[in-house]
């Protein structure tokens, strides 16, 4: 044993430092956590795959079969066009198909419409994101900081009326499903009491409007997209008001904070640095993943306010059976939330010390 | 003569110099409240830092009242340490945070007064506004909580809890506050660049009770209270910390009022010892007087309780038996239904804090010795004849 050691030392010595690098590299948190989201995103793209060729009755066939019903195209022709809307040559083994979508998955190539004809989805998704970016993202902003200062608010005055009277609306607003605030919104301020046009609300933008940087055009926008924020934070702040009261609420009870007192530290700082900074760290992760969710936009939102965002996109591609749109939606939804779950891992570390990660 | 005799040092304003605070005295809070309690200081002797007069402290809860702090006197003198020994649940930690003000919303301070002095000039704690308050802590009165292992924010680094405090109190010169910081942790023998740099969760408990005490000498205050500063420590680290805390006290100049249910560890550091029974002091004396000539059943009880080589006094009683209910007290002497000297007649009269030697100073903490007993006399020949009987 003890001789034979030396002339077995080298290739054991290899195998092990590839063995090591390996494992530096497993052991890496941030290598680890990547590799964990790029893995997710490829299992969600390889299902939304096999479930759109694979499945009896599949929509390239259906594709084929409604295409040689409405055109009386031949198969063949009927085949062949199929295959280029979906971009994928269906006379290849069905992995050769799968590399290939993969390949022009990293490349960002989604395929192209159905509905509307030899229109990319990319292009479709790079049209109707911004809007639902806008609107979701707005909102979002909105509903947090509003959320998080009448929380802070409700924890120092607990027992107030200001406390008890949030508490019960944003409960209540917490269990109203977003289409019916959205609809008491339609009803109450445009139709029965008239407060809003929200015929002339609908949509995006008024027709006739120059997309641009001008007054105008933003006022436009945010005439348009005040429903949806409305609805939006409506139905979310009552969520972030109510965490942020328990955890600050939590935090004010905390030694430290009391012994920021006792040092004479000045109510301002102590209301920051000491409650706020720590009461705000369990939301962070929720905040994060409500920001991978503005990628997907409300389905439910948008259609009832006619709002030209992903949502809407979403709605007709499924009632058009138009996959790869849908395949398109799907994908754009995943992605951002897996990556938004991501930064909330890779971030945590920086707002939280005690999680800070080692190497 | 007994300590709570002595009349009781009520505010007395005097608008004419400015006081020990920053605001001046005509200075008020938007709410109403005037920052500047000054009181005249001649009252009080030239050594005396802080001056407690029947302190009572009562907690609200939904069962009643809680009595936790029952008339409480006690003086402290420059450079010395009091401590304040009783079991858990006896009331020393509600009178360390009278003493600064921290009590809890449900807490009442529903009588006394606690006069800070510096110098020439006094302040009637408990009527300082917000603004006077403020300065008061930590600058002249450092208070470091019993709960030492939470008491550092978990998201700032030492380095920058040090700069807060330096900030708060109007040290703006942020390189000379820091060096200082770097120096009083090197005091306490930590490895200043490392434990500045650090979080709290980064640090040992031991390490987390010293930067503490660093933190509480950055502003030179002229008393420092340490509620149960070992408590929380393995026996190890709790050597460590007495140690500093003895260098310490003999290097710097400040006064301590240590609160512990540990005798052993008042026998080490401290100069005067009150023993704490139901929120009330029941004997206060020196080091010497509380371990050699014990006059408060009580105090003999905790004695016993601190483990001895020889195991003296085995033939007297621990501490027997459960602390009252301070919602619903028994009568007379609250510590008679566990007093193995108790009569009748301590059933009828609650004992007042009497002084033992007539020829020392009354006050508790002044270097007087004084105990509240009907038997105080029956207690001390009990445990000098048991105390000579082990000699032998
Ligand atoms: N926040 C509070 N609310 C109600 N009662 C309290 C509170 N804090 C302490 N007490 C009561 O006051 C008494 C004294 O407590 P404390 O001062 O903490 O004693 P010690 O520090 O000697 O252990 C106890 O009986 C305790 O139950
Ligand atoms: S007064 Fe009576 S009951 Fe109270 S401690 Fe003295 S002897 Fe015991
Ligand atoms: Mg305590």
């Amino acid at each position: 044993m003890v001789a034979a050691s030396p002339t077995l030392a080298k290739p054991a010595d290899a195998r092990a430092s590839l063995f090591e690098g390996w494992r530096a590299l497993a052991d890496n948190y941030v290598a680890r956590r990547i590799g964990k989201a790029v893995l997710t995103i490829w299992a969600v793209a390889t299902m939304t795959f096999f479930l759109v060729r694979l499945m009896p009755g599949n929509p390239v066939e259906q594709f084929i079969g409604q295409l040689i019903a409405q055109y009386q195209l031949p198969y063949a022709e009927a085949r062949d066009q199929a295959a280029s809307l979906f971009a994928i040559d269906l006379d290849q083994p069905v992995y050769l198909q799968y590399f290939s979508f993969l390949g022009k998955l990293a490349q960002g190539d989604l395929g192209t419409s159905i509905k509307s004809q030899g229109v990319k989805v990319t292009s479709i998704i790079v049209a109707f994101l911004p809007w639902t970016l806008f609107c979701v993202g707005i909102s979002l902003f909105i509903s947090f900081g509003l959320g998080i200062i009448l929380g802070a608010l409700m924890a120092y005055w607990r027992g107030s009326v200001l406390d008890y009277s949030l508490t019960t609306f944003g409960s209540l607003l917490h269990s109203i499903p977003n289409y019916l605030i959205a609809m008491i919104l339609i009803i109450f301020l445009g139709v029965r009491w008239e407060l809003l046009p929200v015929v002339k609300m609908r949509g995006s933008m008024s027709p006739g409007i120059q997309p641009g940087f001008t007054l105008v055009f933003v006022l436009d926008v945010l005439f348009h997209a005040a429903l949806p924020i409305l609805t939006y934070v409506v139905t979310t702040v009552g969520t972030w008001m109510l965490t942020m009261k328990a955890s600050t609420t939590a935090t004010l009870e905390e030694d430290y904070v009391n012994f920021a007192r006792a040092k004479g530290l000045t109510d301002g700082r102590i209301r920051t640095a000491y409650v706020g900074r720590n009461a705000i760290l369990p939301l962070f992760t929720q905040l994060t993943l409500s920001i991978g969710f503005v990628f997907g936009g409300s389905v439910l939102i948008e259609s009832i306010f006619v709002y030209r965002g992903i949502g809407t996109i979403l709605v007709s591609a499924v009632s058009g059976r138009d996959y790869p749109v849908m395949q398109g939606c799907f994908l754009i939804t995943t992605a951002s939330v897996v990556f938004a779950n991501l930064l909330a891992d890779l971030l945590y570390g920086y707002v939280d010390p005690r999680v800070r990660v080692g190497q | 003569m007994t300590a709570t005799s002595e009349p009781p040092r009520n505010a007395v304003p005097d608008p004419g110099e400015r006081g020990v605070f920053a605001p001046p005295s005509s200075f008020r809070m938007p709410w109403g409240q005037a920052t500047d309690a000054r009181i005249d200081a001649s009252t009080l002797p030239d050594d005396i830092v802080l001056s407690v007069r029947d302190l009572t402290v009562a907690y609200r809860v939904r069962r009643g009242t809680v009595k936790a702090v029952r008339r409480i006197s006690f003086d402290l003198r420059r450079g010395e340490t009091l401590a304040l020994i009783g079991e858990s649940g006896s009331g020393k930690t509600t009178v360390a945070l009278a003493l600064v003000r921290l009590l809890v919303r449900a807490a009442r301070i529903t009588d006394g007064s606690v006069v800070y002095r510096r110098g020439a000039r006094a302040v009637d704690v408990l009527r300082l506004g917000a603004a006077g308050l403020r300065h008061y802590r930590w600058n002249e009165c450092a208070m470091v909580f019993q709960s030492a292992l939470n008491a550092l924010n978990p998201v700032i680094r030492v380095r920058d809890q040090f700069l807060d405090v330096a900030k708060a109190h109007g040290m703006t010169d942020r390189r000379a506050a820091e060096a200082r910081a770097l120096e009083l942790l090197r005091l306490v023998q930590l490895d200043a660049d490392r434990v500045a740099g650090s979080y709290p969760h980064e640090l040992s408990g031991g390490m987390r009770q010293r930067v503490l005490i660093a933190m509480g000498l950055l502003l030179d205050p002229q008393v420092i209270i340490l509620d149960e500063p070992t408590t929380a420590l393995d026996i190890l680290t709790q050597r460590t910390v007495i140690d500093l805390l003895r260098r310490l006290k003999g290097e710097r100049q400040f006064a301590l009022v240590l609160v512990s249910h540990d005798l052993a560890l008042a026998a080490e550091l401290a100069d005067q010892v009150a023993t704490v029974y139901a929120g009330r002091i029941v004997e206060c004396g020196t080091v010497a007087d509380m371990f050699y000539n014990p006059h408060h059943p009580y105090t003999l009880g905790l004695l016993n309780a601190v483990p001895t080589l020889s195991g003296d006094f085995r033939a007297l009683d621990s501490v027997r038996g459960q602390p009252p209910d301070l919602i619903d007290l028994p009568p007379g002497c609250a510590f008679r239904p566990r007093c193995p000297f108790g009569t009748d007649e301590c059933e009828a009269t609650d004992p007042e804090v009497a002084t033992v030697d007539p020829a020392r100073s009354g006050v508790a903490g002044a270097g007087g010795h004084v105990v509240a007993c009907l038997h105080a006399d029956a207690v001390a020949k009990t445990f000098d004849r048991h105390a000579s009987a082990a000699r032998k």
